[in-house]
């Protein structure tokens, strides 16, 4: 029996998935980006860590607020970012070096759900395994960016939570009250527009949509995806192959032992 | 005499009491300077008391200083005011004259002030015109048309507001429009008898003032486009934009009414504001309590079947039923704060709100059987086994009823359809842990969970296959097919650690080969005079043919032709073999291992993956 609380029973077998980017974006000191009055003179960058939701989507109605627990070396190296409706979770520093950053999610209190933590190393230069692979975290204005897509996954959310999370999609920046209506005090609330198709595109509010197509800022899409798996696709064929070559080369070698084995074997019981 | 002589002749410490002494004598001198006109001897007689006598003070009021200058000089000076539309009046005023001006104005003191203009009145600047909006022909016609107002009535009310400063109770007060004769002109008699004279309309001063306003801001946006406005502009261009005639009408008939009512009446409505109030109140906890009860009647339902319960013996039956059921959930509640176990029985609180359609669905199908059950149990109730029986049942029951509740939860939770699940991402899983996770857990749990040079093996391989081993974008698809590669991998990396063993053996084989045809090379250069010359060529021919093959050892293939040579060799071989006494316990560890690897081999056949302990057990053995 569940404990008694107030958000109801969990939902069972179902798992609610909302997709969030957590990130940096890192720029060097430049006249472009002058370095702010307080920072120190080793400081070689102006970075952001970031939490936010799709296209900028709110998130807020699941998330409460963040804790980024940055480099001790840092002051007040633990930052508690608290949501406010409609704007990311972001912490602004400046700095030289890059390390891990502890990330811990506060969900709603709605949600009865413990804080998870998700780690994201600041990058300050371009990393990649390529050079190809460096330019594309190198944005037009010098910016590095970080950027990764991530899901967070509500495994049996709890009654109340479930209702927060599948209630209330519309598109972005739709109000509920008739915006400039006619001095009528309040006015009626307006019906939500109906759920647009699932392959749209569009990303409306609390909903676990994803764009199909790329957009400059907004590199997670249905795009990016499908380039991802036809890439592992593509990967798993060439080790399949690869197994496959393998194990005939297996099979041969095995009838040779074998053949050597009976060889040996039917030596040894000629001599003794 | 002071009280601190006294002291001193007492002998008595001048501490505690001494200390207040100071101020008493600050506060004696203090008014001292104030009694003036008393002599000090007067004064002293009063001790440490001041005197109460209180000099009376004569103070007169001052005198004025009297200006010595001569008395100004005033004169009646005409004005007009300009504020006014009959310029020809004048009026006259005392004024001061000014003393440069004294002499002039003395001399001329009877002439009549014409030469000189006319001083324009103070008040004339409080003569404010209001702008009422101005329009002509076209634009009226343009913009300006109304179906309920003539050009000249909407005129006349311009002109009326322009009048009376739009002071509206005014406006309206004066408002008597009468519409000209629209057919023919009167004649020169005045005879109008052919003239339709449309009939006067009434208007309340919210007609009045909708059409201002209409008028004004649609003129205020002729002259100046409304995305060009300022903030005050806009902001007054939208008020008269929008006004309401009815909700102004409306509110101030509220207002009159509300001015209107009586001392009773309003009373009255206060008391009806209260007692909504506490019927609203009222009405919550009266919901609370419902609910309460609901949650009562939760367990045993009371749609049940009550004749099996009219005997003594089915009351029985019933409290036992309670009890055990009263226990259960105790048990169960206590069980449940410890673990919350996923299928649990809704607690009051979450059962509560879905009480109201649940009963009807739970008395429909339910608590028939149960009813059933127990009258059935109740034939036999005698029995020892009783009330075991009734607890099997009780719980049998119970277990039903989470089921049932379960199921109605499902039902009344809000059924999602499939294009609501796609857009807010709910899925359906067989099997699932509650809690938050992210989705690249599943991925870093698939590495985590090897080793730590089993993850190297197979970063190293997706490296080769240049595959990062963090996805750009991980979600369900992307997650499920890098669990495929990965699985692929381990196989991939499986048969390459398997082919890696085979290879060792091959070459151990190889090794023993060599060695024992080394022997037996030997054997045969010492018998050489006997042997074949067939023979030897083919045992060089052989020797020379494993150096390479122990070479090469993943060229399985190329090894091949050679063994069919061995063969031959170990056809020709067995009649020198025979002789060769002195590497017989050489051979016989050769034919113990022979015999292992051959069982080996015949296993490894069967399954390729257990070859490391069979190749475990042989090493044992040696």
């Amino acid at each position: 029996m569940a404990p008694s609380n107030q958000f109801g029973k969990r939902v069972k077998l179902t798992q609610i998935r909302r997709p969030f980017v957590v990130g940096s974006t890192a720029l060097p000191f430049s006249d472009a980006n002058p370095r702010p009055p307080g920072a120190p003179d080793n400081h070689t960058h102006s970075w952001q860590v970031f939490v936010r939701g799709m296209e900028d989507t709110d998130i807020t109605y699941w998330l409460r607020r963040v804790q980024f627990k940055l480099h001790e070396s840092i002051p007040n190296y633990v930052r508690m970012v608290e949501g406010e409706p409609g704007k990311p979770f972001v912490v602004n520093e400046t700095g030289w070096g890059e390390f891990d950053i502890t990330i811990k999610l506060y969900y709603v209190n709605d949600s009865g759900e413990k804080p998870q933590t998700l780690y994201h190393y600041l990058r300050l230069h371009p990393y990649g395994r390529t050079e190809e692979e460096k330019q594309s975290m190198l944005a037009s204005n010098g910016e590095v960016r970080a950027w990764s897509y991530e899901e967070q996954l509500f495994n049996e959310p709890y009654e109340a939570f479930y209702q927060i999370l599948t209630s209330g999609a519309v598109p972005k920046g739709w109000k509920p009250a008739g915006g400039s209506g006619k001095g009528k005090g309040k006015g009626k609330n307006r019906a939500p527009p109906p759920l647009p198709a699932p392959d749209s595109g569009d990303v409306w509010e609390r909903t676990a949509m994803i764009p199909n197509t790329n957009r400059p800022g907004q590199p997670f899409s249905r795009e990016t995806e499908a380039a991802e798996i036809k890439k592992l696709s593509d990967a798993q064929q060439k080790t399949e192959q690869m197994t496959k070559q393998l194990l005939a080369e297996l099979k041969k070698k095995e009838e040779q032992l074998a053949q050597l084995k009976t060889e040996n074997a039917a030596a040894v019981a000629k001599t003794s | 005499m002071t009280s601190s002589d006294v002291r001193d002749v007492l002998n008595l410490p001048d501490g505690a009491a001494g200390g207040p002494r100071p101020s008493k004598k600050a506060k004696i001198t203090a008014p001292r300077p104030n009694l003036k006109g008393l002599a000090r001897e007067v004064h002293n007689l009063g001790g440490d008391n001041p005197i109460a006598i209180v000099p009376e003070v004569t103070q007169f009021k001052k005198r004025r200083f009297v200006s010595r200058k001569p008395a100004a000089r005033w004169e009646l000076r005409q004005f007009a005011n300009s504020g006014r539309k009959d310029e020809s009046l004048v009026l006259r005023h005392w004024r001061r004259v000014e003393e440069g001006k004294q002499s002039s104005s003395a001399a001329g003191e009877g002439n009549v002030p014409e030469a000189e203009d006319v001083e324009d009145s103070l008040y004339a600047k409080y003569n404010v015109q209001v702008s009422v909006p101005q329009y002509n022909e076209d634009q009226y016609h343009q913009v300006l048309e109304n179906p309920d107002w003539t050009k000249e009535e909407t005129d006349y009310l311009m002109e009326l507001v322009r009048d009376f400063d739009i002071r509206w109770p005014l406006i309206w007060d004066r408002y008597e429009w009468s519409p000209p004769a629209t057919n023919g002109e009167a004649d020169a008699d005045g005879d109008e008898s052919k003239a339709i004279v449309p009939a006067t309309r009434s208007r309340s001063m919210e007609d009045l003032k909708a059409r201002y306003y209409e008028v004004a801001s649609r003129m205020m946006a002729v002259q100046k486009p409304v995305q060009y406005m300022t903030q005050p502009e806009f902001a007054l261009h939208e008020l008269m934009a929008h006004f309401n005639p009815q909700q102004e009408k409306l509110r101030k008939d509220f207002a009159l009414n509300s001015f209107g009512r009586s001392r009773e009446e309003a009373r009255e409505e206060e008391s009806l504001l209260l007692e909504i109030k506490r019927i609203l109140a009222r009405s919550d906890r009266f919901n609370e309590e419902r609910r309460e009860l609901y949650n009562r009647l939760d367990y045993p339902h009371a749609e049940q079947d009550i004749n099996t319960f009219k005997s003594s013996a089915g009351l029985q039956t019933l409290l036992q039923n309670l009890m055990t059921a009263d226990k259960s959930k105790k048990r169960k509640s206590i069980m449940g704060a410890e673990v919350p176990t996923p299928s649990g029985q809704p607690t009051p609180q979450q059962a509560a709100p879905e009480n109201g359609r649940r009963d009807s669905a739970a008395a429909s199908s339910g608590p028939r059987e149960s009813g059933a059950s127990t009258a059935a149990s109740s034939a036999h109730k005698k029995s020892q086994s009783q009330s075991q029986q009734q607890i099997q049942q009780q719980q049998a029951q119970q277990q039903q009823q989470q089921q049932q509740s379960q199921q109605q939860q499902l039902q009344e939770r809000k059924k999602l359809t499939e294009h609501e699940e796609i857009i807010y991402g709910v899925t359906h899983h067989d099997r699932l842990g509650s809690g938050p996770t992210f989705r690249t857990e599943k991925i870093n749990k698939l590495f985590s969970h090897k080793s730590n040079q089993q993850q190297l093996r197979i970063t190293n391989t997706l490296n080769e296959l240049d595959v990062p081993a963090k996805l750009a974008m991980p979600t369900a698809a992307t997650t499920h097919a890098f669990e495929q590669l990965l699985a692929s991998v381990n196989s991939l990396l499986d048969a390459r650690k398997i082919t890696d063993k085979i290879d060792a053996e091959i070459k151990l084989e190889l090794a023993k080969k060599a060695e024992r045809e080394k022997a037996l090379g030997n054997q045969d250069a010492e018998k050489s005079g006997d042997a074949d010359e067939d023979d030897e060529d083919a045992k060089d021919e052989s020797a020379e043919a494993d150096e390479p093959s122990k070479g090469d050892d993943e060229d399985g293939a190329a090894a091949q032709p050679e063994d069919d040579e061995k063969e031959q060799d170990e056809d020709a071989a067995p009649s020198d073999e025979a002789a060769a006494q002195p590497s017989v316990e050489q051979d016989d560890d050769n034919a113990d291992e022979g015999k292992d690897s051959a069982v080996a081999t015949r296993k490894r056949s069967a399954s390729v993956l257990s070859s490391v302990s069979d190749k475990s057990l042989k090493r044992q053995k040696k």
